[in-house]
C-alpha cells in the first residue's frame, strides 16, 4: 500500500501497511477453516471464528471515516462478514481526487457478532498547488487519526423483510488532526472532537433497494481536517447523511449518496457532499467502490469533484 | 400489504395454508409450477454439495424433501399449491441453526435461481418472502 | 407426551415397544413371535414414519408426528426389516419367530 511521500511520518505509514498486510495475511489463513477438516486444531477452532457467514455484500464498504457504510454515508450494518456467532475484520484504502486537492484514507475494522464495530483509519488530505496559494506550502498536507465505535442497537436489515423498522445502530467517532497552528489561524477552535451519530439502514429486498439515513452531532470542519468548532460557531450541530443503493446484481450495486456539513468557520462556507457510485464485490475477501464525488466549497476553491475509488480487502 | 405479510406468517406457523396465493404474480413472473419444481431441485442438489450444510442432510430422504421444498416455494410464490409439511419452526428446532447455516442455505438457493435462469430482481422479490423464515429456522 | 415418555423410559421394556428417537430405532434389533404387536412411539424431535417391504409382508404407515405411536402386528414367521422413508439410514430388524 503505497502513500505518498508528503504524507505522514515514517513510521505512521509503516504502522498501517503492516496492520493492513497481517490483516490479509490472515484471511490465507482463515480459508482453510471454512473447508472440511478432519481434525480441528487450536488454531482451526480459533479462526473458525471467521466464520465469512454474512451475505456478499452485507457489510456494506468503509467510508471515508473508516466506519461501514457507503461512501460518504456511514450505515447501521456492522463491517465484516462475520455472524452474530464470528467476526469480521476487514482493510481499506481509498483515493479521492479532486479539482484542487486530494484526500487518502487507509484504515481496519472489525465487526464482532454482528453487533460492535470498532474501526480505525488514518486520513491525509492534501493541498496540493492550493497549499502553495494559501502560503502553507506545495503539497501541504493535513493529517487525521479517526477511531470509531459503532453499536448495532435494534433490528436486522437482511432479515426484517416483513417489517417496517430499519436496522438501527448507533456510534461515535473520535477525530484528530494535526496542523493545530493552521488550523487555530482559519478559525478552528480546536484540533480535536467527538462526533457520534444515529443510523438507520433498511433493505427493501423485494425491490432489490437499501436506503439509509444517519443524523449526525458533530463540529467538524471539512470532515475534521479542517479542526472543530469555529469563529463563526463552536456548537454541536445536527447533520444528515443518506444513501440509496440499487443491487443490480449480487455483486453488483449502484447508488447515490449525500452528506451535510456544518459551516463553523468564516474563513470559506461549506456545502454538502455528493456522490454516485458503483460498489462491486468480487467475493467475500474484496470490494471495489469507484465513484464520482462533489464535496462543494474547500476554502479558497468551489466545486471539488472528481474520482473517488476506494479497495476493501477482509473477511 | 405487511398486516397481510404478517398475517400470512402467524397462518404459516399454524401449518394452516398462508395467504400469499391472492396474487400469483410472482408465481407467475419466476416461471410456473415448473420452475419452482426445478428450483427445488437445483437447490437440494445444491444443499448436498455444500460442505457447510451437506451433514444436515446426511439421512434424509430428499425426494420427499425436494417435494416439500417444491410446495413450500409455490405456496410462498403465491401458486395453486398446497404445502402439507410442518411449520419452519418445528421443521428446524432439532437441528439448532445459526446464522451461518441459514445464509449458507440462502448462497444455495440463488446460484439455483440463477441456473433456472430468473431474473435478478425476480430472485428478491422470492427471497424477501423467504427472508422472514431466519427467526423460526435459527436457534443458534 | 410427558406421561408417555415416562412410561417408555427410552427402551423396549415390555420387549415390543420401539422408540424412535435420535433418529434411531431402539433397539436396533428385536425378537418377538408370531402374532405379536410392535409399538412404535416417536420421541424424536422429528416425524417419523414405518414402512416394511417384503414377499411375507408389506406395511406402509403415515407420517408419524413427535408423541404419535404406531401399531404394527407381524402374522408370518421371518426376518423382517422396518424403516422410515423420511430417513433412509433407519432400520430396525425384527426376527419372528
Amino acid at each position: 500500500m503505497h502513500i505518498g511521500p508528503e504524507i505522514g511520518t515514517q513510521g505512521q505509514h509503516l504502522r498501517i501497511s503492516v496492520l493492513a498486510l497481517a490483516i490479509l495475511g490472515g484471511a490465507v489463513f482463515a480459508a482453510p477453516a471454512l473447508a472440511d477438516a478432519p481434525a480441528p486444531s487450536a488454531l482451526d477452532n480459533g479462526m473458525a471464528m471467521f466464520d465469512s457467514g454474512k451475505l456478499l455484500a452485507t457489510g456494506g464498504v468503509t467510508n471515508v471515516e473508516g466506519a461501514g457504510g457507503g461512501g460518504l454515508a456511514t450505515w447501521a450494518l456492522i463491517t465484516g462478514y462475520g455472524t452474530d456467532n464470528g467476526v469480521g475484520v476487514d482493510a481499506h484504502y481509498t483515493y479521492v481526487g479532486l479539482s484542487d486537492y486530494n484526500l487518502q484514507t487507509v484504515g481496519v475494522a472489525i465487526g464482532v457478532m454482528d453487533r460492535v464495530e470498532l474501526s480505525y483509519a488514518w486520513s491525509a488530505f492534501d493541498t496540493q498547488q492550493t497549499g502553495a496559494a494559501l502560503g502553507l506550502g506545495k503539497g501541504f498536507t493535513f493529517h487525521q487519526n479517526i477511531a470509531g465505535l459503532k453499536v448495532k442497537l435494534f433490528g436486522d436489515a437482511i432479515y426484517d423483510q416483513d417489517a417496517w423498522w430499519p436496522q438501527i445502530s448507533a456510534g461515535a467517532q473520535y477525530k484528530a488532526t494535526d496542523r493545530s497552528a493552521v488550523i487555530a489561524f482559519v478559525g478552528g477552535k480546536s484540533h480535536d472532537g467527538v462526533d457520534v451519530y444515529l443510523t438507520g439502514t433498511k433493505l427493501f429486498l423485494a425491490q432489490s433497494l437499501l436506503v439509509d439515513i444517519t443524523l449526525r452531532e458533530t463540529k467538524a470542519n471539512q470532515l475534521g481536517f479542517l479542526g472543530f468548532g469555529g469563529d463563526k460557531s463552536n456548537g454541536y450541530s445536527t447533520q444528515f447523511e443518506g444513501s440509496a443503493a440499487y443491487l443490480f446484481r449480487r455483486n453488483l450495486a449502484l447508488g447515490a449518496e449525500f452528506r451535510t456539513k456544518p459551516d463553523n468557520l468564516s474563513i470559506a462556507k461549506e456545502d454538502a457532499a455528493f456522490d454516485v457510485f458503483a460498489a462491486y464485490f468480487l467475493n467475500k475477501n474484496f470490494s471495489l467502490t469507484l465513484a464520482y464525488v462533489n464535496l462543494g466549497n474547500i476554502v479558497i476553491h468551489d466545486n471539488q469533484q472528481g474520482v473517488y475509488a476506494s479497495l476493501q480487502a477482509g473477511f | 400489504m405487511r398486516f397481510f405479510t404478517v398475517a400470512a406468517f402467524v397462518l404459516a406457523c399454524a401449518g394452516a395454508t398462508p395467504a400469499f396465493a391472492d396474487d400469483d404474480s410472482l408465481f407467475q413472473d419466476l416461471g410456473g409450477r415448473d420452475v419452482i419444481e426445478k428450483i427445488a431441485q437445483y437447490t437440494a442438489a445444491n444443499f448436498l454439495a455444500d460442505p457447510r450444510i451437506k451433514a444436515t442432510f446426511d439421512d434424509t430422504n430428499m425426494e420427499r424433501f425436494e417435494k416439500l421444498l417444491s410446495a413450500q416455494f409455490c405456496v410462498v410464490a403465491g401458486g395453486p399449491c398446497e404445502y402439507k409439511g410442518r411449520s419452519m419452526k418445528d421443521a428446524h428446532r432439532a437441528l439448532g441453526l445459526d446464522n451461518a447455516d441459514f445464509n449458507a442455505v440462502v448462497e444455495d438457493l440463488q446460484d439455483a435461481l440463477d441456473k433456472a435462469g430468473v431474473p435478478f430482481a425476480t430472485q428478491n422479490r422470492f427471497l424477501a418472502r423467504l427472508a422472514p423464515m431466519q427467526h423460526d429456522i435459527v436457534t443458534k | 407426551m410427558l406421561v408417555f415418555a415416562a412410561a417408555a423410559s427410552g427402551q423396549a421394556d415390555d420387549g415390543h415397544t420401539i422408540v424412535q428417537n435420535g433418529r434411531a430405532f431402539h433397539p436396533g434389533e428385536v425378537t418377538i413371535a408370531h402374532g405379536d404387536t410392535l409399538s412404535f412411539a416417536n420421541q424424536d424431535e422429528f416425524i417419523h414414519q414405518i414402512y416394511v417391504k417384503s414377499d411375507a409382508m408389506t406395511f406402509d404407515s403415515d407420517e408419524q408426528p413427535p408423541g404419535q405411536t404406531v401399531q404394527l402386528k407381524f402374522p408370518t414367521a421371518g426376518t423382517f426389516e422396518v424403516h422410515c422413508h423420511i430417513h433412509p439410514k433407519m432400520a430396525l430388524v425384527v426376527h419372528v419367530k
